[in-house]
């Protein structure tokens, strides 16, 4: 029942995505083709010859009814057609699922490295509370948490990119490289991965680390902590099999909604890094005004945003036995 | 030896929030004094990427405009965006919070409403609602507030859901005390201070978001904020292999580091302070 | 034979509003196999009293005094060698055990964790050994409630699960907190006779403001008052003829003596009032009583009491 509920929801969020992609461009005041037709950045309108307007125009379906326009956007949604890029010159879901893997690497990692470190930080910091440790790790980590990603992205780029030129500065891979063996290919695609993954890590950091801090504290100061010292466990059985458990099990969903969200980070770092992946696609889509392929994009982002907002509700009802065995 | 760490340790944590504040009153007042304290227009054109000189002690940028004064014209721009929007959301939550948290049925609505704001991702929706309307700082600040409120009306509905259950309000509701007088008068002083907390988080957000708006080239390229200011210098092609990110790129980036984490550290502060459970000590 | 022996004990905890006395001159000793009850109303330090003699209370306390278990000064142990004595030989049945129990560890294994500790056993013996215990404190069904969180079980069922804890390393001493709280009349008289069953060879202080409880089950009262003993009698000297006039206070406000509650509020253990810390409470107060602060006086028949009106 519970379940279904849930499920309903996210359908429903699913929905309203969809529609808000569908409704925008022809939402925009006046013609769509006007606001379509203005750069951005400068709100001057670009020249367009009429052949363009009309493609244009034809694209969206603007000459059929709104309800019609409608089911048409659905039906291609469920086939997969998302339209076509204009600087591309290709359909938008193929440009899409090329880049796809590129994001899914860099949020994959830095998701596991800096969740795992923000949680055990967070608990080290509890466990220290109000010591110099303690202190120190949360000046450190609300520091490190203030820098806005592309911001610390391109100080990267500068020290480690150009002054130490120990790192590579752009891209996913070296370009036109042919490499002799798999182990080689993988050296390079992770050595392009450590300045964006680091980056993405640093800056995301501050999530996990406050949620566990202050979950933790919470439960330090329960009762069963109490027991399980009377019982004469160590400090660190305590803190192993008494402590950290129940701290993570309610910030779990919380976490995981964020990791979610690590992909809206991705936008950035992928610009500033050059990455291949969606983020970069997408600033991309608006650096050159092309339409289907940034409704597209961000159709994709929001649907893996979703999608892992759910699996984050699910994980919770199998986690905490409290719910689980009601 | 304990007690004294213990009564050091607050002062410390005082001193966080006063060093947040402190760090805050600069800007807000270089922003309102920003006339005065720019040597120059910033939209004044002199020769382009001079390095920093007597003349211009940040040097100018592509189009020959006095970074200086650009970042101190920003100012105004990056927090009268980010206090505005904190305004209205925080506004705007804090009132539907309490009609919500009071009124059951009203409450259910407004926070089906929430759940769905909170679960649509909101980077991404901002990005493209930027995209499709017209750019300019008002239309900026209408998105914000629209992805901003809910959270607000979230915490803010809960903490109502808690004191409404208390005793004396039922007393004083059988004495006859109204809706709205209850409301004045018992619930809001007691939301107050978790108003102010959210109004600090939200600030924080909106200076995030909005540097990341502009710096992807989606803010108001009329009035510069310090993310623009990023943005062109990103876009500048020998931005990161010459000397030039020294005055253009690292000034308007450490600005908005500065000014975050100055309200990081007095919603951190607040935080302890009000929250009796984060005060409480460990046995 | 005394097992425990506390000297001039103080524990005050600094905090923001002052210094809270919760403990506050104690002595007291604990003899083999004694059940000793500890009865006074809450928050007159009864739990911060059980709980420094297993050095359970947070280390920004200031604590003086010697607590002398078997020749060994508690205080004085280093925190490893304190770690082998709590839970071991001395063990503790805390207060409150819906939130004693850690709500998302089987029961089994919250039991089990002391076994394997103290007693060296691997996980397979001691979930049998954790089943036998189980089966001891009359819990049904052991087999199964081995795999059961805490919210699966009652209160009675949670109580006998945290004197299983307490009884898995065969203690010496057991410090029980309240372990009559909240339980309704049956439960509370099953829990008061495994009670009594699995201490009959051990010594106990038993903490708790239910002095029904107390009678039933202890050999000897100390009764506490804002942070110090006030009395110290065995059970039937006490309930027959109650010397001190706070003891007389309690005994009254028992539904079989008439339900008189004692007048006035137990005084913050911030500014104790001067004098008698009774005396604004006290229906004998004297003039001395206002000014000077009784001692524990022994009298012939063994009992201690702290009163002018026997000094
Ligand atoms: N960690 C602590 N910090 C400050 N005061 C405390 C602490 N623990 C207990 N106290 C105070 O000590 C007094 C005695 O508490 P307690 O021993 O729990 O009473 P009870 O007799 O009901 O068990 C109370 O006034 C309580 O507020
Ligand atoms: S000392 Fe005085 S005030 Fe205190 S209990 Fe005895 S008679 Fe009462
Ligand atoms: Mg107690």
């Amino acid at each position: 029942m519970h379940h279904l509920t849930k499920i309903t929801a996210y359908i429903l969020i699913i929905f309203v995505a969809i529609s808000i992609n569908f409704a925008l461009p022809r939402m925009m005041p006046g013609d769509p083709i006007t606001s379509l037709t203005d750069d951005p950045t400068t709100g001057m309108p670009v020249i367009m010859d009429e052949d363009i307007k009309e493609e244009i125009r034809s694209y969206y379906g603007l000459d059929k009814p709104i309800s019609e326009q409608y089911t048409d956007y659905l039906k291609d949604i469920l086939k997969c057609d998302l339209g076509w890029s204009i600087y591309y010159n290709a359909p938008v879901a193929e440009v899409i699922f090329e880049r796809l893997k590129w994001t899914l690497l860099l949020v994959g990692t830095s998701t596991l490295i800096y969740m795992i470190l923000g949680i055990f930080l967070g608990a080290v910091s509890a466990w220290k509370r109000g010591e110099r440790g303690d202190l120190g790790l949360l000046v450190s980590v609300l520091s490190i948490g203030s820098f806005p990603s592309f911001f610390l992205a391109m100080l990267f780029i500068i020290l480690f990119g150009v002054k130490l030129d120990i790192f590579p500065i752009f891209g996913a891979t070296t370009p036109f490289m042919e490499y002799s063996s798999t182990f080689d290919a993988f050296k390079d695609v992770l050595y392009h991965l450590i300045l964006p993954a680091s980056t993405l890590v640093l800056t995301s950091i501050d999530g996990p680390y406050l949620l566990m801090r202050n979950s933790m504290l919470g439960v330090l100061g329960e009762d069963y902590i109490v027991t399980a010292r009377a019982k004469g466990l160590t400090e660190w059985a305590i803190l192993k099999d008494h402590a950290i458990k129940n701290a993570l099990l309610p910030i779990t969903t919380v976490i995981a909604i964020r990791m979610g969200f690590m992909i809206s980070g991705a936008i950035f770092v992928e610009t500033v890094f050059a990455y291949p992946g969606i983020g970069k696609l997408l600033y991309d889509a608006v650096s050159f005004s092309d339409y289907p392929l940034l409704q597209g994009a961000f159709l994709i982002i929001t649907l893996i945003i979703i999608a892992a907002n759910f699996i984050a509700d699910m994980t919770y009802l199998y986690l905490d036995p409290r719910v689980k065995h009601g | 030896m304990r007690g004294a760490l213990k009564s050091g340790n607050v002062f410390c944590k005082n001193r966080i929030g006063v060093t947040g504040l402190g760090i805050l009153s600069v800007f807000i007042l270089t922003a309102i004094f920003a006339p005065f304290l720019a040597p120059y227009d910033p939209c004044e054109m002199f020769e382009p990427m001079a390095p920093p000189d007597s003349q211009h002690v940040l040097g100018t940028n592509d189009i020959g405009q006095d970074i200086w004064s650009e970042l101190i014209y920003a100012s105004r721009i990056s927090l009268f965006i980010a206090f505005t929007t904190s305004i209205i959301a925080t506004f705007i939550g804090t009132l539907s919070g309490l009609f919500s948290g009071y009124y059951e049925r009203f409450g259910f609505f407004v926070m089906r409403v929430v759940d769905l704001f909170l679960a649509l991702p909101r980077l991404p929706l901002i990005i493209i609602l930027a995209v499709f309307m017209p750019t300019s700082i008002w239309n900026l600040i209408i998105i914000f507030v629209l992805f901003g409120w809910p959270i607000t009306t979230r915490i803010i509905r809960s903490e109502v859901l808690t004191l409404r259950t208390r005793p004396y309000i039922d007393s004083e509701r059988m004495m006859g005390a109204g809706d709205l007088y209850i409301l004045g008068r018992h619930i809001l002083p007691n939301i107050f201070p978790l108003v102010v907390v959210q109004f600090v988080m939200e600030a924080r957000h909106v200076i995030l978001a909005e540097a990341g708006l502009s710096f992807l080239g989606l803010g108001d390229p009329t009035s510069k904020s310090w993310g623009m200011m990023l943005h062109y210098a990103f876009e500048y092609p020998t931005i990161f292999i010459s000397e030039v990110w020294k005055w253009w790129m690292l000034p308007p980036g450490l600005c908005i580091v500065v000014v975050i984490l100055a309200l990081v550290f007095v919603g951190f502060a607040l935080e302890e302070i009000l929250n009796p459970r984060l005060r409480r000590e460990i046995v | 034979m005394n097992l425990l022996k506390i000297k001039a004990l103080r524990v005050y905890f600094p905090t923001d509003d002052g210094i809270v006395k919760a403990v506050d001159g104690v002595d007291l000793n604990i003899k083999r196999e004694e059940i000793l009850g500890l009865i006074g109303e809450t928050g007159c330090g009864k739990t911060v009293l059980g709980m420094s003699i297993m050095r359970l209370i947070q280390s920004t306390t200031l604590t003086d005094g010697e607590i002398i278990y078997k020749d060994r000064d508690l205080l004085s142990l280093s925190d490893d060698e304190m770690r082998k004595i709590r839970g071991g030989e001395i063990a503790m049945v805390l207060q409150n055990p819906m939130t004693s129990l850690n709500p998302v560890i089987r029961v089994g294994e919250q039991i089990a964790e002391t076994i394997r500790l103290h007693q060296g056993l691997d996980k397979k013996a001691a979930r049998k050994r954790v089943i036998e215990m189980l089966r001891d404190v009359r819990i049904p069904d052991p087999e199964k409630s081995v795999d059961s969180y805490p919210h699966q079980l009652s209160g009675g069922m949670q109580e006998r699960v945290m004197i299983a804890m307490a009884l898995a390393s065969d203690p010496e001493l057991i410090i029980a907190d309240e372990p009559t709280k909240g339980l309704d009349v049956t439960v509370k008289r099953e829990i008061i006779r495994l009670m009594k069953e699995v201490t009959a060879k051990r010594s106990m202080l038993f903490i708790t403001h239910d002095l029904g409880a107390a009678a039933e089950i202890c050999d000897n009262i100390a009764v506490m008052y804002a942070g110090e003993l006030l009395e110290h009698a065995s059970v039937d000297s006490i309930f027959s003829e109650p010397l001190h006039p706070y003891s007389e206070g309690l005994l009254n406000s028992l539904p079989e003596r008439g339900l008189k509650p004692i007048r006035g509020i137990s005084p913050s253990l911030i500014d104790t009032p001067q004098g008698c810390r009774f005396h604004p409470r006290c229906d004998y107060a004297m003039e001395i009583c206002r000014e000077k602060h009784p001692e524990m006086v022994k009298l012939e028949d063994g009992r201690a009491v702290r009163c002018f009106l026997y000094a």
